[in-house]
């Protein structure tokens, strides 16, 4: 993560006890911090196993999801060795659901975040840059997006488009398309920030093109406020997928997914409280590690915040 | 015609809340708790409804929340007893020779509720009215086989060339005569239902004209008057109070108010604290328990309801056009265990598409094919090369309460038929229905049908006919269509049954539809009441509920 060819003038260093002679850059010494903080330590633990989990659900479930595993005839019974976190309405094994179940929660937080920190990015930094109109459109779209409540937005696109092709992709879809301005907007103020600077002056008079300086000078030094606030947009689109499986846009049946699981448990919920609890507990659990990773990361990028 | 659309709550119990679907929980306001006791009658008897579709009008109601209200209010030519035979009730007799023209003679005695006595002018009246199809009555097909229908509802965008129904002529006071288009030694049984009501002189503003406020504030003829006029969508208590000039006796309580609803939980709390009464469905989390807490207070009987997987026999996929793979999904679908779980028993297996609350129903008669056995099902299904053939789509409604057993269906057959299934959820039945009749359908989808009257006809022409009204699968057989004329033409319906049910055959035979369920009425009443009976239209004989 270290970048030797950062100018000393970075932003934002304060002073530090470095061990190693090298010169302190913002990503060293973040680094530095994460490594030392609890907080990271357990947060990122808990995402790695998540990660494996969704990466590989066989090694992890003891009978599989096929529907061959379910016996109506056992349905809704507790906690057995064979059914670790009981079975659900259908007589499907509870806690082999929740573990393929991690999938699509992983896939859809990750991909949101990645798809909407380079769209959001890329147009922060081409408005941030250039300014004038570049800037005007490309915040005038963004407030578009922006003034449509993200929940509502994104039911209304999955109703008008998902009907037919519900899965992972849509749900993909509406939730980057309705979170990308954020990103535009907090790009944006960083390049601005970044662009006024000495070293870009520098560059500039140095004869570097518009591209070198942006990839080159002002990127390095705007992108971590971008960084941030995507880990901490992940917890959210987990929760959203979540929220849009429950009320039936997001994805559908077969497929798994744990707002899906709690959605067919919540009608027996006193009868059975299982299949609504484990599923809800692993959302849980999944938000709060990502969400203790993004304090983490935030506040070592970003001390002037702690 | 009485498709239903399921259980407008969850995992849905009664027909009460699968037949007034229809009005999509149209209530405004819920929270009927304690505080609308106080504005009905002091110590009535309360009885759970959802709120009516519409105006208390006998022929504009045809979901079971009206009908509960009129049944109180109104007294019919006919009534049914605890075997679901008719019954004559206002009418003296009902006879004809030729199973097409019917005479029938009323009762003396019978007086409407301003002292006016029941003429047979009032029932030619009604059913002038709401055969007529400028009127827009829900009940309007009822009258479909009578003759002159067709003048009154000429179909879409003509003209009617008549106001009356040519088949019916009143001959007296106490007599009129009925014609119909063809024999129907069952029309007898039809006429205890709500849409053949009488309507009282007061009724109309003018001849065939219905005074704007009589829905609110109706006159009727049985052992209940209205005691103040109520106003749908704002008063949530519709109040009864005993008509003491009513020709069978006096009812045994003084009144009766019924507490609208729109949530089935929220009734049953009150059941339970002894601020309802009488609930004739229970919400399906309530079932487990209600056994134990009400004991003999717990009602549980068949009721009319079957529920169905159908396919597009005619225009859909290939293996919905195939009947021995229909026929393999059918013995795939274990339909006990999906009763005892998903309906914690509110359901019982089905196997007759005859339901078992009318005459004509042969326990068993699907025979091995509503048999659970996946091995026989598996053979079957391979050697009519039902693997090749894709993966098999079923479509529910999923505002009525379906999923679980729909994709407790779908499990069903991936496991024991080793083939894809994906359940397909829309937004609303009328959706499904919409695309079957445009033949842009091609998967199965789920079905289901609460009886109009009881007769086996019932259950068979409307869905299996050839261009029956309801008629979703494309069945269309000329020896069924055959054997149901003859049953309709024998003299009584005892003898038409055997006709019936080899029509029955036929259907059981290709499979146009699965049945997967009967229905079956769950109710609860409090301690306050005693002598609580619920009839096949799940309505509440109040004539002869008591205190305790």
């Amino acid at each position: 993560m270290s970048n030797d060819t950062l100018p000393s003038t970075a932003p934002v260093q304060p002073a530090k006890p470095v061990k190693e002679s090298k010169p302190a850059s913002l990503w060293s010494d973040a680094w530095y911090d994460l490594r030392r903080n609890p907080v990271f330590i357990i947060g990122g633990a808990m995402l790695v196993l998540l990660i494996a989990i969704s990466a590989f659900p066989g090694l992890f479930d003891t009978v599989g999801v096929d529907a061959k595993t379910c016996s109506l005839a056992q349905a809704r019974k507790g906690i057995t060795s064979e059914h670790w976190f009981g079975t659900d309405n259908l007589g499907c094994d509870v806690y082999s659901r929740v573990i393929w179940g991690a999938r699509v929660s992983i896939i859809v937080g990750f991909v949101s975040a990645i798809v909407t920190a380079i769209i959001g990015g890329a147009l922060g930094l081409l408005g941030g840059f250039y300014g004038r109109w570049v800037d005007v459109l490309l915040s005038r779209i963004a407030e578009i997006f922006f003034a449509v409540p993200s929940i509502l937005g994104a039911l209304l696109i999955l109703a008008v488009i998902g009907r037919d092709n519900a899965g992972i992709g849509t749900v993909v879809l509406a939730l980057s398309l309705l979170a990308w301005p954020m990103i535009l907007r907090i790009m944006r103020a960083a390049v601005i920030t970044a662009k006024a600077q000495d070293y870009v002056v520098a560059a500039r008079a140095l004869g570097a093109g518009p591209g070198r300086i942006m990839i080159r000078h002002i990127l390095p030094n705007a992108v971590a406020p971008v960084i941030v606030v995507s880990t901490i947009n992940l917890g959210a689109f987990i929760a959203a997928e979540a929220a849009l499986s429950f009320l039936g846009v997001g994805i559908q049946s077969p497929q798994i997914s744990w707002g899906l699981m709690i959605a067919d448990a919540r009608n027996r919920f006193l009868e059975a409280p299982l299949p609504l609890l484990f599923p809800a507990l692993f959302l849980s659990l999944t938000i709060l590690s990502v969400v203790m990773l993004g304090d983490a990361v935030r506040d070592a990028l970003d001390p002037k915040l702690r | 015609m009485r498709v239903t659309k399921g259980a407008q709550i969850v995992a849905g119990t009664a027909l009460l809340a699968l037949a007034v679907a229809a009005c999509g929980g149209g209530g405004s306001s819920s929270g009927t708790g304690s505080s609308s006791s106080a504005a009905g009658n002091a110590g009535a008897v309360r009885v759970e409804i959802a709120e009516p579709q519409h105006d208390l009008i006998p022929g504009n109601t045809t979901e079971t929340s009206g009908a509960e209200v009129l049944n109180a209010l109104f007294v019919g030519l006919v009534d049914y007893d605890a075997d679901k035979k008719p019954y004559n009730r206002v009418a003296e007799s009902i006879e004809s020779t030729d199973s097409t023209t019917w005479t029938i003679k009323l009762k003396d005695g019978y007086k409407w509720h301003n002292g006016e006595p029941v003429t047979a002018q009032n029932f030619v009246d009604s059913w002038n009215f709401t055969a007529n199809g400028a009127n827009a009555q829900e009940g309007n097909y009822f009258f479909g086989s009578i003759k002159g229908y067709d003048d009154l509802n000429p179909g879409e965008g003509k003209t009617p060339t008549a106001t009356t129904l040519s088949g019916l002529k009143v001959v007296d006071d106490k007599t009129f005569t009925v014609e119909l288009k063809n024999p129907f030694s069952g029309f007898p049984t039809m006429l205890g239902y709500t849409a053949f009501y009488p309507l009282p002189k007061a009724a109309f503003e003018s001849e065939g004209k219905l005074k704007a406020d009589f829905g609110g504030n109706p006159i009727g003829n049985g052992p209940f008057k209205i005691s103040k006029p109520w106003k749908r969508g704002t008063d949530q208590t519709i109040s009864l109070v005993r008509d003491d000039n009513f020709k069978e006796g006096k009812a045994k309580v003084d009144a009766v108010d019924f507490k609208i609803y729109t949530d089935l939980s929220t009734a049953f709390n009150d059941l339970r604290a002894g601020n309802l009464d009488i609930m004739d469905q229970l919400p399906p989390e309530g079932i487990a328990t209600a056994k134990n807490e009400f004991g003999d207070r717990y009602i549980e009987q068949p009721s009319s309801g079957i529920g169905y997987i159908g396919f597009p026999t005619k225009n859909g996929a290939d293996y919905a056009k195939n009947a021995d793979v229909r026929k393999a999904i059918s013995m795939a679908i274990d339909r006990k265990t999906i009763t005892e779980t998903v309906f914690s028993g509110t359901r019982v297996p089905a196997d007759d598409f005859i339901s078992p609350v009318v005459s004509g129903y042969r326990q068993g008669a699907c025979g091995e094919a509503c048999t659970y056995d996946p091995a026989k099902a598996k053979a079957l299904f391979d050697q009519a090369g039902g693997a090749k053939m894709g993966t098999i789509e079923i479509g529910y409604n999923a505002d009525g309460g379906h999923k679980e057993w729909i994709e407790a269906v779908a499990n069903n057959l991936r496991t024991n038929l080793g083939v894809e299934v994906t359940p397909k959820p829309v937004e609303k039945f009328a959706a499904i229905l919409e695309d079957l009749g445009n033949k842009k359908w091609s998967g199965a989808f789920r079905m289901a049908w609460i009886m109009d009257y009881p007769s086996p006809e019932n259950y068979l022409r409307p869905q299996f006919g050839s261009g029956g009204s309801s008629n979703y699968s494309g069945f269309a057989s000329k020896e069924f269509d055959d054997l149901v004329t003859q049953g309709d033409a024998a003299k009584t319906l005892d003898e038409g049954i055997k006709f019936y049910q080899q029509a029955d055959d036929l259907v059981l035979k290709e499979m146009p539809y699965i049945p997967v369920y009967f229905y079956q009425t769950n109710g609860a009443y409090s301690q306050h009441v005693k002598n609580v009976k619920i009839d096949p239209f799940e309505r509440i004989d109040l004539f002869n509920v008591e205190k305790a």
